[in-house]
This record gives structure tokens, sequence and C-alpha cells, in this order.
């Protein structure tokens, strides 16, 4: 990792921002940082590393935002990179962000925070809402009773960050652990002091860790310490004995008590500092309110469908007029740049380059911006304000009876607009296995760009049932998005299905800050990551459809051409072994619509005479198996490229590419093969 | 043939109390069922639904329930066995007859059924407990299994709950990651919890736990047993 501190720079501060979700921690990280911040991913794991920066007096402080965690255990990558990060790069200060509406629950973390030994300084953010809510916290007391030192904060305002930054400044300058630990009582202490006493005499370990905090993992059985850790058999063995003793005394396991003890000293510190405590009974909020109409039994669905179809709108009906403004710009653009090179006598082979691949290339990975910043703002939105816990809550029970998550719906439903989107958006995904389902499925979601392909054959040859054709399309679609999705979980996927333990936040009103930042990072992140592997897709196929040298471009002497010859046996059985389908299929790995203009070049005409052309070349049942493999082959570049952003895998993107290439073509032959059967034509 | 050991805890005590009200009532509605075992009528419906299926009960719609020669062969044994079970925590292991009838009750939902089909016969066959302590227990067997049977049982799964039900945790039986986080986020032992709502398709419920709102699906909620308030 990162970030090594050879030599204490004592204007150089390091501080790691920890909180549990929902706690108001990013928008305390923005505030801190303003736009000074950096988006990377942590080493090896899919988790984003946000990093920033701010001064304050002579200090230069660097914040690393941890993800939001609900507890250290490691049973998630989140977890295991907040933990490490904490354990390993031992930051000067740790900041845990709390909720002070929320005290109980997000005590749990600022308690193993300083099991762990780390130098903590707790900010009780949102102390507006707490107060709101008639919960006045005595925070000298609780100063006092965790060891640390605690700052009210109310991040969305600004408020009590000066006073957090000079804290800050103090506490990297004078470390302080606290003193106060949680008394598991008499039997597990006992075991405790074993088990220190035998890690210190093995020597080594010890020195990375914090003793006590290690002999807590260890005895309650934590895997990510207890294999990363070289622990003498003769230890395990004791920890073994014990457990087993306990259990059979308490009858409950470790876990459980241990877990136990720790809310119970949370509970007692809680009793002492808080004056009026919120109660299970207390009268209906706001929040509830509004949960009471948006999760009810009859208004839940249409309310969450409408929330849907205005995100949907959001994304393509205001980003699709701007798609064709960029559009338009990079076509002026190629004519001016194509105009000024031939006039400087710059051969057709550079013009065609620059303008066919270049400007080109970077226009198609720029025309899916709008969409994807607009779907980011929406989606900013429809998380901070604690919607889309609701809308994972509504959907989860048809979600899961398919093996998916609630969750899952969201990116499925984006995938119908565009699949780049929809990849990006399997992020608010927690478990690993479901994002990666959600991610290899979505492509199967027909999206708007396939549009043009069934209307170009649809008219050709179905105007009489043009709708229900293409909405035998749309389905199939969903179906074997469904039927894929089982089948992942099943093979490649095991293991134990993802649980729905979720909180369901209050409702917030989202600032525009954050989520114009949210919108900012997400889709920036896109243009870079993405868009290096799109641009080298379109570069590629303009290579290939302009060499050898002096073939006409995309023709069939090309070696795109020749490409196209090569492979159009292998669609014969589908109904469209001709070198023009395979090479309007290769163009389409660019963009599904590229099909379409790529069978006009080809046949030499305009989008207009197509139809006629097809009608006369194609017979109606290879239109429709070629409709299918249009649908479900090779996800476009833009999707690839998002697909390994996403997995952080070239693996995982090559799969995608090529289960649905042989997906699309046995649907495809299955249609021309059965539809012959069945004697039509 | 249907033997105890494939159906659930959960269905075994429908069998129970449908047996109990049959003695009592003339006829079995579902509101009885419900009222009894202080779960909601959807979800007695749709249990009924699966012991229709396995033969247990037949019921026509919206008619009383009424026990099978199987079932009402089952729920006999169901019954039988529970208040072994309670004698032997009462009599032999001297627990007060009110944590005996919630444990009793535990021991049949957490327990794999195969241990307690043994464990039940061991009682039964065990000639020297049931000889030393066999006059007392013929006598409280009566009484407890009376007052066991009139009063609704307040060990409940959580997913059994209804809205705006409260309970407070005595057990939790959940395993792996999910366990992990039920833990973490405040579901302990001792822990109140009231049941919020629940999603529009009947599953995930939402919960208060510690003042915020939690969602579990019910398969999830079925393995944390509280004590209903």
């Amino acid at each position: 990792m990162e970030a090594v501190k050879s030599i204490r720079d004592v204007s150089k501060i390091v501080i790691a921002l920890a909180g549990n979700p929902n706690s108001g921690k990013t928008t305390m990280f923005n505030e801190l940082t303003g736009a000074r911040q950096h988006v990377g991913n942590w080493p090896g794991v899919t988790v984003e590393k946000k990093e920033g920066m701010y001064h304050y007096q002579d200090f230069q402080v660097q914040v690393v935002d941890l993800p939001g965690t609900y507890s250290l255990s490691a049973y998630s990558e989140d977890e295991a990179v907040a933990r490490d990060y904490i354990a390993l790069e031992k930051p000067d200060v740790v900041v845990n962000i709390v909720d002070a509406a929320n005290l109980d629950r997000n005590l749990y973390l600022t308690m193993q925070l300083i099991e762990m030994g780390a130098n903590v300084v707790v900010a009780l953010n949102m102390y507006d809402e707490a107060q709101k809510r008639n919960i006045e916290i005595n925070i000298e007391q609780l100063a006092k009773l965790l060891g640390v030192p605690v700052i009210p904060t109310i991040s969305v305002k600004g408020k009590g960050l000066k006073e957090l930054s000079q804290q800050i400044t103090v506490s990297a300058n004078n470390p302080n652990k606290s003193r106060i630990r949680i008394d598991y009582g008499k039997e597990i202490e006992e075991v405790l002091r074993e088990i220190q006493e035998k890690i210190s005499a093995c020597g080594g370990i010890a020195e990375n860790f914090n003793l006590r905090w290690l002999a807590v993992k260890i005895l309650e059985g934590d895997e990510g310490v207890t294999k990363s850790v070289q622990l003498p058999d003769e230890l395990m063995k004791m920890r073994n004995n014990a457990v087993q003793k306990l259990e059979a005394m308490w009858g409950d396991d470790m876990e459980s008590v241990m877990a136990e003890r720790r809310y119970g000293f949370i509970g007692g510190v809680t009793r002492e500092v808080v004056t009026r405590h919120r109660s299970v009974e207390e009268k209906m909020s706001l929040s509830d309110k509004i949960d009471g109409i948006v999760t009810n039994r009859f208004l839940g669905i249409p309310i969450f469908l409408a929330a849907m179809w205005v995100v949907f709108q959001f994304t393509f009906a205001l980003g699709d007029p701007m798609i064709g403004w960029i559009e338009g710009l990079f076509e002026w653009f190629g004519g001016l740049v194509g105009t000024g090179l031939d006039r400087i006598g710059a051969s057709e082979m550079i013009i065609s380059l620059v303008v066919d691949g270049v400007i080109n290339g970077i226009g198609s990975v720029l025309v899916f911006v709008p969409n994807i910043f607009l779907l980011f703002f929406a989606i900013s939105i429809l998380e901070d304000s604690g919607y889309m816990a609701r809308a994972a809550y509504i959907m989860d029970r048809f979600m899961h009876s398919l093996g998916l998550h609630g969750k899952s719906f969201i990116p499925m439903i984006i995938g119908f607009g565009c699949s780049v989107p929809a990849i990006m958006a399997t992020r608010t995904l927690e478990n690993k296995r479901d994002r990666m389902i959600t991610i290899l499925i979505s492509p199967l979601m027909s999206c708007s760009a396939r549009l043009p392909v069934y209307i170009l054959f649809v008219s050709a040859f179905f105007s009489a049932n043009q709708g229900l054709v293409i909405f035998s399309l749309y389905f199939l679609g969903i179906v074997l998005a469904i039927i894929m999705g089982v089948l992942f979980k099943k093979f490649l996927f095991k293991g134990e299905t993802s649980h729905f333990v979720m909180e369901l936040p209050p409702y917030r009103i989202p600032t525009l800050k954050s989520t114009l930042i949210h919108m900012w990072e997400r889709g920036s992140s896109y243009i870079r990551k993405a868009g290096t592997i799109i641009f080298a897709v379109v570069v590629l196929i303009w290579v290939l459809s302009s060499l050898p040298a002096g073939v006409e471009y995309a023709s069939q002497e090309s070696w795109l051409g020749q490409i196209g010859s090569f492979t159009a046996p292998v669609f014969k059985p589908a109904g469209f072994g001709t070198w023009d389908a395979s090479v309007a299929l290769i163009f389409g790995i660019l963009a599904k619509e590229v099909v379409v203009a790529t069978l006009a070049v080809i046949h030499g005409v305009g989008e207009e005479a197509l139809t006629q052309v097809i009608a006369n070349t194609w017979t109606p049942l290879a239109a429709y198996a070629f409709m299918v493999m249009t649908l479900i082959y090779i996800p476009c570049a833009a999707a690839i490229g998002a697909i390994k952003r996403e997995t952080n895998s070239w693996k995982w993107a090559g799969f995608a590419v090529l289960y649905t290439l042989i997906l699309g073509w046995l649907m495809a032959v299955l249609v021309y093969q059965g539809g012959s059967l069945l004697g039509f034509n | 043939m249907t033997g105890l050991l494939n159906i659930s805890a959960s269905m075994q005590d429908y069998l129970e109390a449908i047996l109990e009200i049959s003695e009592s009532e003339r006829v079995v509605r579902i509101t009885d069922i419900a009222n009894r075992l202080n779960i909601a009528k959807a979800s007695v419906n749709q249990t009924i639904g699966k012991l229709k299926e396995m033969g247990l009960v037949t019921q026509q719609i919206y008619g009383p329930v009424e026990l099978t020669g199987n079932g009402k062969k089952l729920a006999d044994k169901v019954r039988q066995r529970h208040r072994k079970l309670l004698t032997f925590l009462v009599d032999v292991l001297g627990v007060e007859p009110k944590i005996a009838e919630k444990d009793a009750c535990l021991m049949e939902h957490v327990v794999s059924s195969q241990t307690m089909e043994r464990l039940t016969e061991f009682l039964v066959a065990n000639s020297s407990y049931n000889d030393s302590v066999k006059s007392t227990v013929d006598h409280r067997e009566e009484s407890y299994g009376k007052e066991a049977g009139l009063k609704p049982m307040k060990t409940r799964a959580l997913s059994e709950l209804k809205i705006g039900q409260k309970g407070k945790v005595i057990k939790i039986a959940s395993k792996g990651t999910a366990r992990k986080r039920i833990l973490e986020m405040g579901i302990t032992t001792g822990t109140e919890i009231s049941v919020k709502g629940l999603a529009p398709f009947g599953d995930p419920m939402e919960l208060i736990v510690k003042g915020y709102s939690l969602s579990l699906r019910k398969e999830e909620a079925a393995d944390i047993f509280v004590e209903v308030q």
C-alpha cells in the first residue's frame, strides 16, 4: 500500500475517516477536502479509494476516506480494506463519524476502533437531527466514557469543522490511546489475558498489532486475522479449548456473547449520556410518515415504478438531445479537420485515420457522457435521499425469487436505456456475488441502441406485427437474463446466498453539492477508465477496415471484409451466412446501432433505401434470427469497457464477450432451425 | 408416509394448535389458529395450504380446518412430545414451569428434528426416570399441558410477528455472515425489536432496532426467536 511514512514530517498529517454508511461520512469528506480529491481503487479489490487533502494552520492534512462500514470484522471487502488500512498503515488520526441520532449502533464501530488502539477523534455528526428528535447528548461525559475527544458537527452545514480540524492537529501531535476497554466478563478476560501472553511470548506478530485487539479477534475466531497471522498451533489449541468450555457454559457461541457484551457496554454509555432516548414507541417522525406511503402495500410498487420511469426519462429523454449535439459537434469537427488536412496535402490514409479513427473514436466515448452524468445525478439523489434502500426493500421479494438481490433491479431497468450506466449502477450492490451476476446479465436487457437494428428489419419484413416482434425481442432479453442469472448463481458464484440485513436510513434532503460531487466522481471515472478501451476498439476496427493499403474502407477486400468472409460460414446455420452480415456484426461491437450504418455502407445505399435492399436479399426468418443475434451477442465496446472497469478484471470482460457470443449464436441458430422446421422461411 | 422428521417445527406447532382447538371448540377456524399462535392470518393461510398439500389437514375454501387421520396421529405425537419435554424440564431438571414452557418451545424449533425424536424416545423409554417420577409426572403433565394450551405461546420466530408487535430477542439461530451482520447491526440477546411494516410483496420486513429501521427477509427473521411482549 502507498503512503509510507518513512520520516515523520511534523507538518504532514494523515487521517482516515471511518464511519457507518449513512452517517454523513462522505459529506464530511467533501466538506473537509473540497474539490481536492482523488478517486482510485484500493489495490487488488474493486472498492473505491478516495483521498483528499486540506490545509489547516501550518499543517497539510491528507485525508483517506475509508469505505462506510458497520463493523471491522473483515467479512466483506469494504471492512477488510478499512481494517487493514487502520491496522497496517496506522494513520495519525482516525476520525470516526458518528450519527448522533443513532448513537447505539454507531458506537459499535467506535468501540472496535478504540479496541484496535487507533488514535480516535469522534465527530458526533448530524447533531441537529438528534436535537430535532429530542435526543440530548452530554458530550463531555461521552468523551470521558469513551476516553477519546468528541466534537459535535453538522457536516451538511459545515458546522463544527473548524473545531474538528483543530482537534485533529492536536490529536495528531499528542497521540492518545483511549484507556477505556470493554470488560467482556471475568471468564473471557482470563482467556484474553492468556492469549495475549502466548502471543507476546512468540514475538514477531505482536509488533504490528495492538495486543488486546489481536487477542479479541483470535478469540472470536476472526478468519481475517487467523489466516493472515501465523499463529502457533499450541495457541490455537488453547483457544479452541477455551471457546468450547465457554460456549458450553453460556449455551451460545463466542461471537454472540462478545457482540452482546459490546452492545451491553455501549448501552451503559448511552444510558448515561443521552437524556431522552428515542424509545421504540415514539410518535411517528416525518421519515416514518413518508415511509408509510412509499412502502405502502398498494402504493409502494406504483411509486417505485414511477420513480424508475422518472429516472429513465431524466437520463434518456434529457440526455439524448445532448447526444445529438455531441455527435453533430464531432461530425462538424471531423469535417473541418478533414478539409484542413486535405488542403495541406495529407494522404487519404492519414485523413481517414484522423477523422474516422481518432475523432470518431473520441466521439464514440463522449456520446455516452450526458446519459451517464444524468443517470448518476439521479442515482445520487435516490441514494442520498434514502429512497434507494426502499427500492431494494420493495423489489427484494421479486428479485430474491430469481436468486438476486433487491438492489439488482435498478441496474436491470437502466439496462433498457444503455448497458454502460447499468453496469456502473451495480456499484450500489454490496455483495460481490450479486454484483458480478448483475453486471454479467445486464447487457442482455435490450438497450436503446439495438432499437434501430430492430426497426430496420421489422419495417422490411414484419410491418404488420411491428410491436409484437419488437416486444418479443425485449422479452427474450429479460428471460435470458433471468435464466443466465440463475445459471451463474448455480455454477459460477456458488456458496452462501447473500442476506438482506439492510439499514433503511431516515429520509434526508440531498444537498446539491454532494450530489454534484458524486455525479462528477462516477461520471469522470467512466471517461477515464472505459474511455481508453472504447477508443482502442474504435481505432482497431478502423485499422482492420482500412488495411491492406489501398482498399476501399470496409470493403470485402479489407482485412475486416476478409474476416467477415472467413466467419460467414459460422453463421450459415443461423440463416445469415454472408460476409456483409458478419462485417455488420463486427462493426456492431462498436455500438449496436452501427450495424445499420454498416449494412448501408456495404450495400452502397442510404439508410432509407436499405429497407428495400434487405427485403429483397434476406428472408424474414433469417432477419429475425439476426435480430436475436444482435440482441444477445457481444456487448458493445463501451459496455465491455464498463465491465472491465467495474469488475477490475479482463477475465470477466472476456467472459462476458464469450458467453454472449455463444449464447447469441445458439439462440439465432435455434430460431432459424426451429423456424425452418416449423415451416417458416 | 409423513413422519415428524420431515415437517418443520412451526408446522408441528400448527398441528398441535389445531388439535387443541378442536378439543374445546366445535370447529377450527383460521382465526382461532391465528389467535392461538399469535400469527397473522395471512401466514396461517399459507401454512395451512402447505399442510393441505401434505395431506395432514382438509379445508374447504373459507371453511373450517380439520385434521386428517394422518394429521391427527402426528398432532398427537407432537403434543405428547411437547409434554414429555416439558415434564422432563420441570420435574427432572427442576426448571421453573414458565421458563420450561419457553425452552421446550425453543428446543423444538432450534434442535434438529432427529435429535428431538431421539430425545423424546429416550425420555419415554427411560424407565428409571419414568418410575421414580411417574406419579408427579402424570399429575403435572395434565396441569401444565392444560395451562400451556390455554394461553397463547409467547415464544415466536421474529418472522411470525405481526405489524406493530414487539418482542425481546432470546435466541439467534442464524448462521454465517448473516449472523455476523445481524449481531453487528445490534440484534443481540435481550434486544427489543418491533415490527414496523412489510414490503408490498409481503417480504422483507421492516423492524425497529435500537431506534433505527432495519430490514430483514422473513427467512432470515425466522432464525431469530423472540419473546412476544
